[in-house]
């Protein structure tokens, strides 16, 4: 009975060790996109260590020589759709010729689109931003969060998601249209726009 | 290029990723196309919008230490199960009186080794589960997968078991475990919930139809003839155990805890219908 329990000691031991190597220092990219997921420290720590706690329970499930990257992040991905499933709102509808509209008549004024989208955009905040891409569909928010955030390449993008990289590329600019439309919201209701 | 093209290379524009030719086409079309160009530029502004406001983050140091030491935890309660068994159950000294006996008057006859179920001589799924019950508070039957997520022990039983495993988030629930055996050549699941401040629960699941019908297992007829009527079945041991059976889709599942009568009925009843 001894035996039988020093033997699983020694092996969990081994394991152990390879999971520090090969996992432990992939968690500030997971960090980073936890914290946006959930829009707040006090989720993204609950989600990242209960991602951790995952992968290390299920390290004998990972294929050897795979993106370990890509694999931790999925189990994030899914750890967080159970965990945040039931609050996932309906995204808001959004009228983007309102949108089309007023960029068009900015425009007529204004030589310079960089010029543009500092008098629109310049006052926001990260917080602003933060709460924008919350209120993103996942499948939209996570492809942004990687792209634009994380900067990573479609080609890894799809390797996390799983999914074909012309999948991502219409993801993005969904995501990155739904995004805007958020943004100019704010703005608007912040006064930082439309008062001339 | 037309606009369904340019609109289609979008977000590879933005993020340079075009050939100088497609690249070439490309602006070409977004001074031709006043729609287009207006897409293109709510997406490129977006982008730059997030890259100039959303920094990246450090984990904190603080975080990133409590990580490996749940990892550090979670390992250790991997290889110490009969530990935490022991740590959590022998707290409480009647508990362990009462496991103590079981164990050595041989309510817990046969150790199969490999499976880590005793295997009881009683063909009564009641006396099965009360067994394997003092068998867990023992530290003889061992889960063979631990987790804070009923989800994963029900994904980890799931894989071999032909009914429908029952494992459910109980309030106040810790963490749970699960194991197979099997029995006369029955299929078993058992399910192991530590209910923090309550101590253990357990629970033996099996195909309704060899609990109802087989000649492999049994059941005692008062127990079939409340669950076909209510749909579930109470009963006290001698020494303090409650035992609660329910039926669940093709799956009869019987706990046995020490938890209180009420407790235990309220902690399964939250679950929803039996
Ligand atoms: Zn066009």
């Amino acid at each position: 009975m001894l035996a039988f329990f020093l033997a699983i000691i020694s092996s969990t031991k081994g394991l152990h060790k390879e999971f520090e190597r090969e996992a432990i220092p992939h968690m500030d990219i997971l960090y980073n996109y936890a914290l946006r997921m959930t829009g707040n420290a006090d989720d993204a720590r609950d989600l990242l260590q209960e991602t951790f706690l995952k992968a290390y329970r299920f390290w004998d499930k990972y294929e050897k020589g795979t993106n370990v990257r890509a694999w931790l992040f999925r189990i994030m991905k899914n750890t967080y759709i159970n965990l945040y499933r039931k609050a996932v709102k309906e995204p808001d509808t959004v009228d983007y010729n309102d949108i089309q509209n007023f960029y068009n008549i900015i425009r007529e004024n204004s030589a310079d689109a960089n010029d543009l989208q500092e008098k629109l955009f310049g006052h926001l905040l990260d917080d602003d931003v933060t709460k924008a891409l919350e209120s993103l569909p996942e499948e939209f928010r996570t492809v942004v969060i990687l792209c634009d955030i994380e900067g990573l390449t479609y080609e890894e993008i799809a390797e996390f998601v799983e999914c074909p990289v012309g999948t991502v590329r219409s993801r993005l600019h969904r995501g990155r249209k739904l995004l805007y439309a958020k943004l100019f919201e704010y703005a608007k209701k912040r006064g930082f726009v439309g008062k001339d | 290029m037309d606009c369904r093209k340019f609109l289609e290379l979008i977000s590879e524009a933005v993020d340079d990723r075009l050939q100088s030719d497609l690249k070439h086409q490309f602006s070409h079309h977004a001074n031709i196309c006043l729609p287009c160009r207006n897409e293109y530029e709510v997406d490129r502004i977006t982008k730059s919008i997030v890259r100039a406001t959303v920094h990246r983050r450090e984990v904190p140091s603080e975080l990133y230490y409590a990580v490996l030491t749940e990892v550090q935890k979670s390992q250790s309660s991997q290889r110490s199960w009969l530990e935490v068994i022991f740590g959590e159950a022998f707290l409480n000294p009647a508990v362990a009186l009462v496991a103590l006996i079981m164990v050595a008057v041989g309510a817990v006859s046969l150790l199969q080794r490999e499976n880590a179920v005793p295997i009881s001589a009683d063909k009564n799924i009641i006396a099965q589960s009360i067994n394997n019950f003092s068998a867990t508070m023992a530290g003889v039957l061992k889960p063979t997968f631990i987790s804070h997520d009923p989800g994963d022990v029900k994904d980890y039983l799931a894989k071999d078991t032909p009914f429908e495993v029952d494992v459910a988030a109980l309030s106040g629930c810790d963490w749970c475990g699960g194991v197979l055996s099997s029995f006369n050549g029955v299929k078993l699941a058992h399910v192991v919930y530590k209910i923090g401040g309550e101590g253990l629960l357990y629970v033996y699941q099996v195909d309704i139809n060899e609990a109802m019908h087989g000649t492999r297992i049994s059941l005692p007829e008062n127990a079939k003839a409340s669950l076909a009527k209510t749909g579930w079945y109470f009963e006290q041991t001698p020494d303090k155990c409650n035992v609660v059976l329910w039926k669940h889709k093709n799956t009869l599942c019987a706990a046995v805890s020490m938890i209180e009568r009420e407790k235990m009925v309220a902690l399964l009843s939250e679950k929803g219908p039996w």
